[in-house]
């Protein structure tokens, strides 16, 4: 049973990685950055798991002329639960690291893929909802558009850039360490 | 037959003739200046590209507009013209509830001399003083917004054509006047002024926390004129100086009588000991005020003699000198503090006026200073090396020259007729030198003519180099007496209003919006955003006001742009008011529906793409 143990080290990298996921819960995930030739200082729309933070108010205000939903923390329930599942996600690696099964280390990391890909989904969902939900009564009539989750847009004088955040980076790290057992240990 | 060759060969030889001499056929600028290479330099130090802002803001008064002109220096570009003592519809001074309180019942002023507040003798860029000659009111500015907070009226005085200055660190700012009245400016006969006029100067305090200007006390100084003044530094930190004219105390056709005495005085008094006066008691209560008689109330007040009919009186900045400007007299004269506290220490007099003693002028003049041919000297101005800017208003020129000395440096012609002058940081502890800024009361021929009156002129003059160099001209509206050049650095402005929960006439959400009725008032509460108004969010027409005839309406509008710049305005067609919102700014504007009707109401400040959209109705029912 011993030997089917996964490594010391292998161990230590979950425990970073488990501090890494929960790190992430204070840093923002993604962003939109907004510039017109009126906002060369440009404005922002900053998502971090529990709150959106920027220039909501002003991107409102000019959105409306578009047609374009409301957007603010209530539009996004969300950010209700997320802060509990990755805290739990962090738990859960930590607790990988005392189990030092595979099979455990395994589930993880299709935990993250599958985290991973339902939060792609969803920001995917949000900005398509958005782009192509105008309400048609706007002054300004305008062709439905899906803003990429990474990447330049152009809509009327704005080009907008889409990037990931520092917290989504700490957990691509995090989910990196957690490949690397999988490797070192790959004879077990 | 042919009588008519000579009679037209003759014409066309004229027209021909006029031609050559006079038509000039080259476009733009002609003359050599614009081509002189010295000239391209110069167009080098002055031009602020966009993206780069100016180095120093400039705050000109602007005398019977009754307003403030901000300037940036060196592109000397009009920044902004903040309205003071007279209404201004751009920006709705005057028509909203809190301005047109503070306008009392006034509709203009004379605004002569500004002055910042300060922190140990240098401006702290927070406040901005002024006063109104026309009306006899102070005024002070806040510098994160550039709006006028409070102003107040003077009892007992008429025309704080001497002020303002303020004390070291804005413990006072005192204006004294340039018009003796009886107190209260009750009625006296004219034969009466020696005995019954005063020349009162008022001690203005101003509470930060509250933003209001107060009264500590007033000095019932004799009926003379007085004209300009400068509060000590550093070693003359307790005191203060003005100048007089007619200590003759001529009643009529001033240009002759008050022009004859051979010496007028300046006025040297220690504020500390007047501030100790009144915490001893030592006053008379007298309309409400705290009111010194010098013939009563003795001590902490001295004149100097000084040639006759001074204009400016300004301390060096290391607050040892303190230099008069003839005006009348060809000269500058260059008192010490030093000496002048000997003097008092010694009882070094020479007699006494209503009861305030006379220092010897030889006791604390240290020198007299007479450049060649320099006529009118008005008022002086410092660098950071201390040494001395004095305009001539007569010969038209600034001369730079040495305290210390009295040697003369440097000349530098300007057109026209300077007043005062501005240098960079030039009232303060620490001038920075680099700038100086000729005040010129005559703009004549430099400018396109738009007819036989002329706007004022600013001159720049670049003092980093060996000789001083005019370096950009700037026409500017009537017309700036006085005018203080701040580090822009120092200043700090807001760039939008902060939500203020605790205001009752303020909503933040569209749905908030409502319109209250109580009896035959009609309480509004709105906002304004790009591109709607909203008066009352469940209504059919959320942008329409309806009321009758008669009915008082106050009108609360929050403007919930949180975004710089983006201001909104209010009228309604024929109601003869504007009112302006600033971003986050809540503002009340109160009037009398008396005229039955239907009428437009408009967003009036040019704030988005839909700007013309942003209108409404304000209908009033007629009474049956």
């Amino acid at each position: 049973m011993k030997g089917k143990q996964l490594s010391r080290f292998s161990s230590f990298l979950m425990i970073i990685s488990a501090i890494l996921v929960m790190l992430a819960l204070f840093f923002p995930w993604w962003r939109m950055e907004f510039f017109a030739p009126q906002y060369p200082e440009g404005l922002n729309i900053i998502v971090y798991p529990d709150h959106l933070e920027g220039e909501l108010e002003q991107i409102n205000g000019l959105n409306h002329y578009i047609g374009m939903a409301q957007f603010n923390e209530e539009s996004f329930p969300e950010l209700n639960y997320l802060p509990y599942l990755i805290g739990g996600l962090s738990i859960l690696v930590l607790l990988g690291a005392f189990i030092r099964k595979k099979a455990y280390l395994i589930s993880l990391i299709a935990s993250f893929l599958i985290g991973g890909a339902i939060g792609v989904w969803d920001l995917w969902a949000a900005l398509k909802e958005y782009g192509t939900n105008l309400d048609p009564m706007a002054p300004i009539e305008m062709e439905p558009f899906v803003p990429p989750i990474i990447g330049e847009n152009v809509v009327a004088n704005f080009t907008t850039y889409s990037l990931l955040g520092t917290g989504a980076y700490l957990v691509i790290a995090a989910f990196i360490l957690l490949l690397i057992p999988l490797w070192k240990d790959r004879k077990q | 037959m042919k009588k008519w060759i000579p009679a037209a060969s003759g014409l066309a030889a004229g027209f021909l003739a006029a031609t050559v001499f006079f038509a000039d056929f080259s476009t733009g600028p002609s003359g050599s200046a614009t081509s002189d290479s010295a000239n391209k330099t110069n167009a080098e130090k002055v031009y602020v590209p966009f993206g780069e802002k100016d180095e120093y803001y400039l705050f000109a008064s602007g005398g019977h507009s009754g307003q403030m002109f901000i300037y940036g220096v060196p592109s000397m570009r009009h920044i902004r013209t903040v309205p003071v003592f007279s209404p201004d519809s751009a920006t709705g001074y005057g028509f909203d509830n809190h301005t047109k309180e503070l306008m009392g019942d006034y509709s203009w002023g004379d605004l002569h001399h500004p002055a910042f507040s300060e922190t140990e003798g240098d401006y702290d860029g927070k406040y901005m003083f002024a006063t109104d000659v026309a009306n006899s009111r102070a005024a002070v500015m806040d510098l994160k917004t550039f709006t006028v907070k409070d102003i107040m009226k003077v009892p007992n005085t008429s025309g704080p054509h001497c002020a303002a200055f303020v004390t070291q660190n804005t413990e006072y700012m005192f204006l004294p006047t340039r018009f003796s009245v009886p107190i209260g400016s009750e009625y006296a006969d004219l034969d009466n002024y020696s005995e019954q006029y005063h020349g009162v100067m008022s001690a203005v305090t101003f509470d930060e926390e509250k933003e209001k200007l107060d009264i500590a006390y007033q000095v019932a100084l004799p009926p003379w004129s007085y004209d300009l003044s400068d509060a000590g530094k550093k070693m003359s930190a307790d005191w203060a100086v003005m100048t007089t004219y007619n200590t003759e105390e001529a009643t009529t056709n001033l240009e002759i009588n008050a022009s004859q005495a051979d010496r007028d005085y300046i006025v040297l008094f220690n504020w500390k000991e007047l501030e100790q006066k009144i915490a001893t008691g030592e006053y008379d209560e007298v309309t409400g005020q705290k009111m010194i008689f010098p013939e009563k109330h003795k001590g902490g007040i001295y004149l100097v003699p000084v040639a006759k009919s001074p204009h400016g009186v300004d301390v060096t900045p290391d607050g040892e000198h303190f230099i008069a400007s003839g005006k009348l007299a060809p000269a500058m004269t260059v008192f010490s503090f030093e000496k002048a506290f000997a003097a008092i220490e010694n009882g070094e007099f020479d007699g006494e006026r209503n009861g305030i003693p006379i220092l010897k002028y030889e006791s604390v003049m240290e020198r007299e200073v007479n450049p060649e041919n320099a006529l009118g000297p008005l008022h002086t101005q410092f660098d950071d090396e201390g040494m001395a800017y004095t305009t001539m208003f007569i010969s038209s020129e600034i001369v730079k020259w040495d305290p210390a000395t009295g040697e003369t440096l440097d000349r530098v012609p300007v057109q026209y007729s300077p007043g005062h002058s501005v240098a960079a940081e030039g009232d303060t502890v620490a001038p920075d030198g680099k700038y100086i800024i000729a005040l010129n009361k005559i703009a004549k021929d430099s400018y396109l003519s738009v007819g036989p009156s002329h706007p004022e002129s600013m001159q720049l003059i670049d003092l980093t180099g060996d000789k001083m160099e005019v370096i950009q001209s700037a026409p500017v509206n009537p017309e700036p007496h006085y005018a203080q050049m701040i580090k822009a650095d120092k200043i700090n402005t807001i760039t939008v209003y902060d939500k203020d929960e605790s205001n009752p006439n303020a909503i933040y959400n569209q749905e908030d919006a409502k319109i209250v009725r109580k009896g035959n008032e009609v309480h509004v509460y709105g906002i304004a955003m790009r591109s709607k108004f909203i008066f009352d969010a469940n209504a059919k027409r959320p942008d329409v006001i309806e009321v009758n005839e008669g009915d008082k309406v106050v009108i609360h509008l929050t403007n919930i742009d949180f975004d710089q710049d983006i201001t909104h305005g209010f009228a309604i067609n024929q109601y003869d008011f504007n009112m302006e919102v600033q971003p986050g700014q809540t503002n009340t504007i109160e009037f009398t529906a008396d005229k039955a009707g239907t009428y437009p109401l408009y967003c009036t400040n040019f704030c988005s793409a839909l700007h013309q959209e942003m209108s409404g109705y304000f209908l009033v029912k007629p009474k049956n």
